[in-house]
């Protein structure tokens, strides 16, 4: 190890001078920074766009569900918990080379929830404060391990927290129908103003259906999803890129494939020691007493200390040798306890209640049961939520405790909420791993995905010996699977009515829940739909 | 912004409270502006029951031929109800609008035109018969514009699937478009709580905006089954612009009625060129479906769902909203003692 290099009083000023010229607003100017967040802000505009292109009939499913595809840490947890090779998966190769080629470049130069980490510098507004200690980077790595370990086991549940599906869930659930209440609630206002209609109606044309929803869609708790999100983003109290540094399993895995980088930054002899480059570091890896040398697992190539750099020693320099473990790398005793503590974890999913009796509405998106059970949403779902984006009622919701510990964020059917449009397969086309086979409309209008049961007590013609028949106008089935039993009763006043009454057909139903969603009944409907009887037994 | 003041905080967070309590007023503004509507002096039968069922005719309906009343001997000027049958729909719908005294009768020049079809679904295209014929709601338009209208808007809110799917699907985007009229988006928040004090159960009911506002506004249903009300005609489709309409269902044949009181097409054009006999309103089976090449046209809703009902082989008193709709002097049942002209063009 080198000893710092001893440099003289006004040496030091003139170089700071020198450098601090490059920064504006407190961050770096150059043109390497410059173009470094042109691809960053424009990678993050193509990863909304595509966002709002999701939707029934908006874009082409294979490019909407590019990102997904590309994210190689989805991929690969999903090839080893399914073990299943998809062809469009092999997009996130992409990434992979990206990062042996360039180290963790895509977490500085592409993810999206990065840049809008970049956008949130909120550990400015405190005073200076040292980071948290290096050990705690070991969080991520230990987090790559958990994931993969679990998915070995058929567990896919922690990619809750890969950035790609993070964001997208946060978008989906909680961003975009706030913005929809909003400027639902401001042209609502406006719509009072007669003057206002046409160019209101100019703006609603443009706006509906291309960015938000013509009828709208609820979520239940959104604010439970941005809390997750909003917590990311405060980390960055903190410390710059809290998240990036030491908790992002994504970060983490392409970190240790960043070891392998061929392209890696290293300081020339011929630096003074100024410690600019420490400072501006986004992810603090540079190392003032290891001669400011970086950890490839760690540096984000930003290339800010490229430009700050006063004396030009800052290169990025080609080496073919991979770079060695660090203090903070998990060692075997660590890796080894991770392993445990997932197998532990694992083992209580296996031993918790909806493993042996699944809650009754869990009701999974069409295709997804096989033999009606519900294993592949475990094996198979990326909980990306893709499939939540896209479905047209809103019908699909992230699961919170709906299917379990295991099964959080993964799509299940609220029919209170929304039903299974009898005109749509979106699900299924844009599910980026085939977790809901895409299916074409004819084949998934026969899957049956729940059974409807009619709670005589509640039900208006059963109960109250009124008609009703909302159920049976609804059901989208050319055959019906509510059938009508009519019938001569004493009505409330004691007189005789002849009335119908609504029967389901176990054998037609379906279960895609719109006469649940259209039940008149308040409260809880009085037709309601169960998951799907289970042919084998056990 | 090197620092984020405390200051920049406040003027942040007073903007934005700002902007919310502007949203609310403007939001608030609104609640108070029911529209007004003029009553119909009728008296309302108090006590409305509705009409006992009697069985569906269980399989084959009459030759609509059979039930029709025979075209009276001396033309009057202008026939209360026009069928015409036997031809393609857009000669069926002209046809029937030349025999009523042309359409510039009910759209006059400059007005603001809404045809209303149903368009209750995204799953089926209009051969299953659970839409309205898209040629005839092309024609309609296009008539509306050759008589002078100043615009002519396309609307319905679908039960199933998306509204811009079902306008798709039916087919009725790309005639209504062909033919420069607009097919509109029924927003959420575009619904206006409005007072309806001739109804007996529906006192109130939130109504799309356009709809009240509209000159003219003209209803093309599709005639089929429907379980509860048994047929969907013109009086069933107005259901399409109100909001919650599941809630309706306990006492249909009267909430029907009650709406038909406050909405008054000046025009109903019955579309039967093809009919839904089971399984409605959502059909999906071609079986059910009867190709019956007609159309029935009447600046009287409950007459012509009087006249669409014999198509089904039921009498107007099979179906409770067109008692309870007559009772309520919404308009007439009697058909033998209406002027129908019944033109068979392919004769």
């Amino acid at each position: 190890m080198r000893e710092i290099p001893r440099v003289k009083m006004e040496n030091q000023v003139t170089l700071l001078k020198r450098g601090k010229r490059k920064f504006r607003k407190g961050q770096v100017a150059g043109p390497w920074i410059l173009f470094r967040k042109t691809v960053q802000y424009l990678t993050l505009f193509i990863f909304i766009a595509l966002f709002v292109w999701s939707r029934q009939d908006g874009g082409q499913p294979n490019l909407i569900n590019i990102p997904m595809r590309m994210d190689p840490l989805l991929i690969l947890a999903h090839l080893v918990a399914s073990r299943t090779i998809l062809v469009g998966s092999t997009l996130a190769l992409i990434v992979l080379l990206l990062t042996v080629v360039f180290g963790r470049a895509w977490c500085g130069w592409l993810c999206p929830l990065g840049t809008i980490l970049d956008l949130f510098p909120l550990n400015r507004w405190r005073k200076k404060r040292p980071a948290p200690s290096d050990g705690w980077r070991r969080i991520k790595f230990d987090f790559v391990i958990v994931i993969f370990v679990a998915a070995l086991l058929g567990n896919l549940t922690l990619l809750f927290f890969d950035p790609l599906t993070l964001l997208l869930r946060t978008l989906t659930v909680s961003l975009w129908p706030a913005l929809d209440r909003i400027v639902t609630a401001v042209e609502a206002g406006l719509a009072h103003f007669p003057v206002l209609a046409g160019p209101l109606s100019t703006f609603d044309n443009w706006i509906r259906p291309t960015i938000l929803p013509i009828q709208p869609v609820y979520y239940r708790d959104g604010l439970l999803f941005l809390a997750v999100f909003l917590g990311v983003i405060l980390l960055n109290l903190l410390v710059a890129r809290f998240w990036c540094r030491y908790l992002c399993p994504l970060g983490g895995a392409l970190g240790w494939l960043g070891k392998l980088a061929i392209f890696r930054r290293k300081v020339g002899m011929e630096c003074k020691g100024c410690t600019l480059c420490t400072d501006i570091c986004p992810t603090g890896t540079i190392n003032p007493t290891k001669d400011y040398a970086s950890d490839p697992s760690e540096c984000t190539m930003c290339l800010d200390c490229l430009e700050v750099c006063p004396c030009g020693q800052t290169r990025f320099v080609t080496v073919f040798s991979p770079e060695k473990w660090t203090a903070y790398d998990p060692d075997a005793k660590e890796a080894l306890l991770a392993v445990g503590v997932t197998v532990a974890a694992i083992a209580l999913f296996k031993s918790s209640q909806p493993a042996m009796r699944q809650t009754p509405f869990l009701i999974r998106p069409p295709g997804v049961r096989e033999n009606n059970l519900d294993v592949v949403a475990f094996t198979k779902c990326t909980r990306c939520n893709e499939c939540i984006r896209v479905c047209p009622t809103g019908g699909l919701q992230p699961a919170v405790f709906d299917a379990g510990t295991a099964g959080l964020g993964s799509p299940i059917l609220v029919p209170r909420l929304g039903y299974c449009d009898y005109s749509c397969n979106a699900c299924g086309q844009v599910c980026p791993v085939q977790a809901i086979p895409p299916l074409g409309l004819a084949k998934k209008r026969e899957q049956v995905i729940g059974l409807a049961f009619i709670n005589e007590n509640r039900c208006i013609p059963w109960s109250d010996r009124r008609p009703c028949l909302v159920c049976e106008e609804m059901c989208p089935l050319p055959e019906k699977a509510i059938q009508l039993e009519k019938v001569e009763v004493w009505g409330p006043d004691g007189k005789s009515v002849t009335l119908q009454l609504p029967h389901v057909l176990r054998e037609v139903c379906i279960g895609c829940g719109i006469c649940e969603y259209k039940c008149p009944v308040s409260g809880e409907a009085a037709i309601q739909v169960y998951i799907p009887q289970v042919e084998v037994p056990f | 912004m090197g620092k984020f003041t405390r200051r920049d905080f406040l003027k942040v967070a007073a903007a934005g409270a700002g902007a919310m309590t502007l949203g609310a007023i403007l939001d608030a503004c609104g609640q108070v502006l029911p529209t007004s509507l003029p009553s119909t002096d009728t008296p309302i039968p108090s006590n409305q029951q509705p009409a006992t069922l009697s069985p569906f005719p269980p399989d084959i309906i009459p030759p609509a031929t059979d039930t029709v009343p025979a075209p009276t001997d001396i033309p009057l000027p202008t026939p209360d109800l026009v069928v015409t049958r036997g031809g393609e729909p857009e000669a069926l719908v002209r046809r029937a609008l030349a025999a009523l005294g042309g359409i510039e009768k009910f759209v006059p020049s400059g007005a603001n035109v809404i045809v209303k079809p149903n368009i209750c679904l995204a799953y089926h295209t209009y051969e299953y018969a659970a839409t309205t014929n898209p040629w005839l709601v092309g024609t309609l338009v296009k008539m509306c514009y050759e008589a002078g209208a100043a615009s002519v808007k396309v609307m319905d809110n679908p039960f199933g699937g998306t509204q811009q799917k079902a306008y798709e699907i039916s087919g009725i985007k790309e005639q209504v478009e062909a033919a420069g009229g607009v097919m509109t988006n029924m927003l959420s928040y575009y619904y206006v709580p409005t007072q309806n004090p001739s109804a007996v159960v529906l006192k109130t009911v939130k109504v799309y905006d356009d709809i009240l506002k509209a000159d003219v506004l003209i209803n093309v249903p599709i005639a089929k089954q429907h379980s509860s009300s048994r047929l969907t005609l013109g009086m069933k489709n107005l259901m399409g612009v109100i909001q919650n309409r599941s809630a309706l269902h306990i006492n249909l044949g009267q909430c029907i009625a009650d709406l038909n009181a406050l909405i008054k097409p000046q025009l109903t054009v019955v579309d039967a060129v093809r009919i839904l006999t089971a399984n409605g309103p959502t059909g999906g089976n071609l079986t059910d479906v009867k190709k019956l090449d007609t159309v029935i046209a009447s600046p009287d809703v409950v007459a012509a769902d009087s006249y669409a009902a014999s198509l089904f082989g039921m009498k107007p008193e099979d179906l409770d909203y067109i008692v309870i709709g007559t009772a309520m002097g919404l308009g007439r049942s009697d058909l033998q003692n209406l002027n129908v002209q019944v033109i068979q063009l392919d004769a």
